[in-house]
């Protein structure tokens, strides 16, 4: 009974130090090291079902994941129920006993961040005030008024929510950040276009971009005309390659992907494989998903994964980094309280030398679709381009009804043509348009 | 208090339990615990809805609160919401014939294991298999009276290996989740075919891409089924106008030997005992021998839409219902598989699936198989991987030339508006004409 007190107090406010605290004692009085990952926040969000809002969602989290690892034995369990801690460090004990033994240095001990603090919070948000959320789905509309294209969707919402790790060697960090975005789903005959944003901060989002630019692109993209199979030089949007990054760039960074032997780059750290022009980099200090602390509490820093082509680092987490002789980046990712922490990254930046891509002519891609059928270990794939069309001077002529784009991923970026001057900010991602040439298209 | 006009409040009490195998290693073994609910209402106008975790801890006191909550959000609300009158009711859920629950972790990691163990065969460089269950009691009540209770545990697991030579690198994947108990034992088999497959692939020449005509084995073309027919028929879809199946009710979409089913009833990975409205499932014909003859539906896009089945919303737990497949199967037709390979004469087979994606609103789709065979004169010869399929919807449906007899059903996840739910797509083989395949070759 006394759990349920505390655990209705924590859903009411608390910033849960009391059960964090009562989970850590009783881990450590069982000889475990111990770790609460604590997440408690509200949010809401306004469906468009046409141009007309159909849902107005509330949600509040509650949930934690909680780890315990004793002679190198690692076991994790997660609940929403805060009468339920008990059972939960207690699966966590019962998992680790079956998970094999491996090496372990120790959990985050206390330590300070690489830099002082984050700008990550908006008191304009933090209420999640409906009328708020209802004022930019209204932006978006009028913006979209009179595009000439169908609003069949689209969805306003705003969040703050609290992320806090702690753990039996005086680890303890919090951090409380707001969220807002918006989207818009169009059609114009069989046209479609989507877009998006989304942002920290209510002034740095705009609704009346993602409302224009949603019709523009079903509007454009209307009566496209065939394209004949063949090589063509390609532009990708910063979209369709943050879409290839995620799919098999991003994985193939990872330490134990590398250790193993799932990635295509392993073996390969000094190697120079991808185009000289280009470098790849974690960030965490800036956009959306910026922390000073990663999911087990470990600073977090740049790490710079490609260097002027060079593989210069690979990302860890702790598990990972003790396993192989390595030290952690600050690289352990959590999506929510449920499961272990993963190795991910946070804020991924694609830069290099930057020029005028756009001068001659060349086949522009939106998006793509089907990014995650891509074989994650090899970077082969072959998708299908949405609103695509030819670009000619940087300005989009004639589109493209339909076009399938095969290739590599590591030998695309490996030949690469050129990095665009502007980037697209996608919160946990800066990402450029990249010109490639004699990519294989595939038409109808 | 100020009353709904409607409510319904869906409640998951669940626990789950996932086991992690990377080569040979037991990586993690962990279970979790969740208490969710989704409580909606209507006023005068749309939706307002309230998420709330720890629900059985809350008091008649809270929910009453959360009522007026969802209340006040509503009135932010502008469409009118009309919601068809359908036949409410609970299936049995089928027994299982050996509960997982009852089955102890470390025998579990035992019989995974052996699974994971039997991939790591000559060229495999690495081996991984995981496990999960996922059971809980869902109680279902709406303001209308109607309330249903059911409990259900879905468990499987996958296992996959990735093979080396030289510079080259394949990768093989098995997988099986049921509702109908525990599937881990003597399977030991799923673990040496994933590792076989990636060490064939190694040999495998890149396929070279263009149109040409192509036989969709069973998981591919129930993929197509799946992602090309049935989302296209997803009652929001047509609502928004986001479908090329809109306004096509009755016409001939396809060819005359095709008949596309979503059936929630059968005792398949998507079986559901009632959906998230407290509607009794039944089985809905999407195309009937070619000609469109029903969307699937929830009440809400039953009444604005028309001509199809309610009984289609589900939800994954903590989430707003949206209109869901679940069993989705082309039916069998009366070709052999000889005959399916032999009419297409030359060509390629394409066999198993990555995945894949559609745009319904514009039509088109793109899947990639795991691998395939080249069709010389009537028969199989060269294998070849990395190929991916691409179509539009409607020209592909006049396209299907032949179906064989030998459906065969593949459990997965579907994903739409942010939820993943238990589905099962299924086919017999295929003859495509005219497909546009995509390749490196």
């Amino acid at each position: 009974m006394m759990a349920d007190a505390i655990g209705n107090k924590i859903a009411n406010g608390d910033d849960g130090s009391e059960i964090i605290d009562r989970i850590l004692n009783a881990g450590r009085k069982l000889g475990y090291e111990t770790e609460v990952y604590f997440v408690t926040g509200k949010g809401i969000n306004l469906e468009l079902k046409g141009k007309l809002i159909g849902e107005a969602c509330g949600s509040e989290t509650w949930a934690m994941g909680v780890r315990v690892i004793k002679d190198g034995r690692i076991g994790c369990s997660s609940t929403n129920s805060p009468s339920r801690w008990e059972d939960c460090l207690n699966s966590a004990i019962a998992g680790s006993k079956f998970s094999d033994m491996q090496e372990w240095g120790g959990m985050a001990k206390p330590s300070k961040p690489a830099v002082s603090s984050l700008n990550v919070f908006d008191k304009n948000i933090a209420d999640c005030d409906i009328a708020t959320a209802k004022e930019l789905i209204e932006r978006m509309l009028s913006a979209a008024e009179g595009k000439g294209a169908e609003i069949a969707g689209g969805s306003g919402s705003l969040s703050v929510g609290t992320t806090t790790v702690a753990n039996t060697e005086g680890v303890c960090y919090s951090l409380e950040k707001t969220g807002c975005g918006v989207s818009m789903e169009t059609i114009d005959g069989t046209s479609t276009g989507y877009e998006f944003d989304s942002s920290g901060f209510l002034k740095d989002l705009d609704p009346e971009r993602v409302g224009r630019e949603a019709c523009e692109m079903a509007v454009f993209s209307k009566n496209g005309g065939d394209i004949a199979t063949g090589k063509y030089d390609v532009i990708l949007s910063p979209l369709s390659v943050c879409q290839l990054l995620s799919a098999v760039v991003i994985p193939s960074l990872s330490g134990r992907n590398v250790h193993s032997k799932r990635s295509y780059l392993e073996g390969k750290l000094g190697e120079c494989v991808f185009d000289e022009k280009l470098s790849l980099y974690d960030n965490p200090f800036e956009g959306e998903s910026a922390r000073l602390y990663d999911a087990e509490g470990v600073p977090t820093k740049r790490i710079d994964f490609v260097k002027d082509g060079v593989v210069e680092a690979f990302a860890y987490d702790l598990r990972t980094a003790y396993r192989y002789g390595e030290k952690s980046t600050g690289s352990a990712v959590r999506a929510g309280a449920g499961g272990a922490p993963v190795i991910g990254t946070h804020n991924i930046c694609l830069d290099g030398k930057r020029e005028n891509i756009f001068d001659e002519k060349a086949v522009f891609a939106t998006g793509i679709v089907g990014a995650h059928t891509a074989n994650g270990v090899t970077g082969d794939f072959s998708v299908e381009l949405s609103n695509a069309s030819w670009m000619n001077a940087g300005v989009k002529e004639n589109p493209i009804k339909s076009a399938m784009l095969s290739g590599n991923i590591f030998d695309m970026l490996k030949n690469l043509s050129g990095i665009s001057k502007e980037s697209r900010d996608f919160g946990s991602g800066v990402i450029p348009y990249l010109r490639f040439s004699e990519l294989s298209v595939i038409g109808r | 208090m100020e009353s709904p006009d409607y409510y319904d409040i869906r409640h998951v009490n669940g626990s789950s339990v996932h086991i992690e195998i990377d080569n040979g290693r037991i990586e993690s073994a962990s279970g979790s615990f969740s208490d969710t609910a989704v409580l909606r209402v209507l006023k005068k106008s749309g939706w307002g809805i309230v998420s709330i975790e720890n629900y059985g801890s809350k008091s008649k006191k809270e929910i009453n609160e959360y009522i007026k909550t969802a209340l006040r959000y509503a009135s932010a609300t502008a469409e009118k919401v009309e919601l068809a009158e359908a036949k409410s009711g609970i299936l049995k859920v089928p027994a299982m014939k050996e509960d997982p629950r009852e089955i102890s972790l470390e025998e579990k990691c035992g019989l995974l294991m052996e699974i994971e163990r039997a991939a790591a065969i000559k060229d495999i460089i690495n081996t991984r298999a995981n496990y999960t269950e996922g059971s809980g009691t869902v109680h279902f009540e709406d303001s209308s009276g109607n309330e249903y209770e059911y409990e259900i545990c879905r468990s499987g697991y996958s296992v996959s290996a990735v093979a080396k030579r030289g510079d080259i690198i394949q990768a093989g994947r098995e997988s099986e989740h049921t509702i109908l108990g525990l599937n881990l034992r003597h399977k030991a088999e799923k673990g040496r075919s994933a590792a076989e497959r990636a060490v064939s692939l190694l040999d495998a020449k890149p396929a070279k891409g263009g149109i040409m005509d192509a036989v969709l084995d069973q998981e591919l073309a129930g993929v197509f089924a799946h992602e090309a027919v049935g989302h296209a028929s997803e009652g929001d879809l047509v609502k928004e106008g986001v479908s090329v199946l809109k306004g096509k009710m009755g016409e001939r979409i396809g060819n005359g030997i095709l008949t596309v089913v979503d059936d929630p009833t059968l005792p398949e990975f998507g079986f559901m005992p009632v959906d998230c409205e407290g509607i009794l499932p039944a089985r809905t014909e999407i195309i009937k021998n070619g000609v469109l003859n029903s969307y699937l539906h929830n009440r809400q896009t039953l009444a604005a839409v028309g001509d199809g089945d309610a009984g289609h919303a589900r939800a994954q737990t903590g989430e707003v219902p949206v209109v869901r497949m679940s069993n989705t199967f082309i039916e069998n037709g009366d070709s052999s598989y000889d005959e399916v390979i032999a009419e297409c004469r030359n060509g390629i087979l394409l066999k198993g699936s990555r995945g894949g994606q559609v745009d319904p609103g514009r039509g088109v789709f793109q899947f990639n198989a795991e691998y395939g065979y080249l069709i010389e004169n009537g028969e199989l010869s060269g294998m070849v991987r990395d190929l991916s399929l691409s179509g539009e919807i409607l020209k592909t449906l006049h396209d299907i030339v032949l179906c064989a007899d030998d459906r065969r059903m593949n459990p997965g996840y579907c994903g739409k508006s942010g939820q993943n739910v238990p589905v099962t797509d299924g086919s017999p083989h295929l003859l495509l004409k005219n497909a546009v395949i995509g390749g490196m070759g």
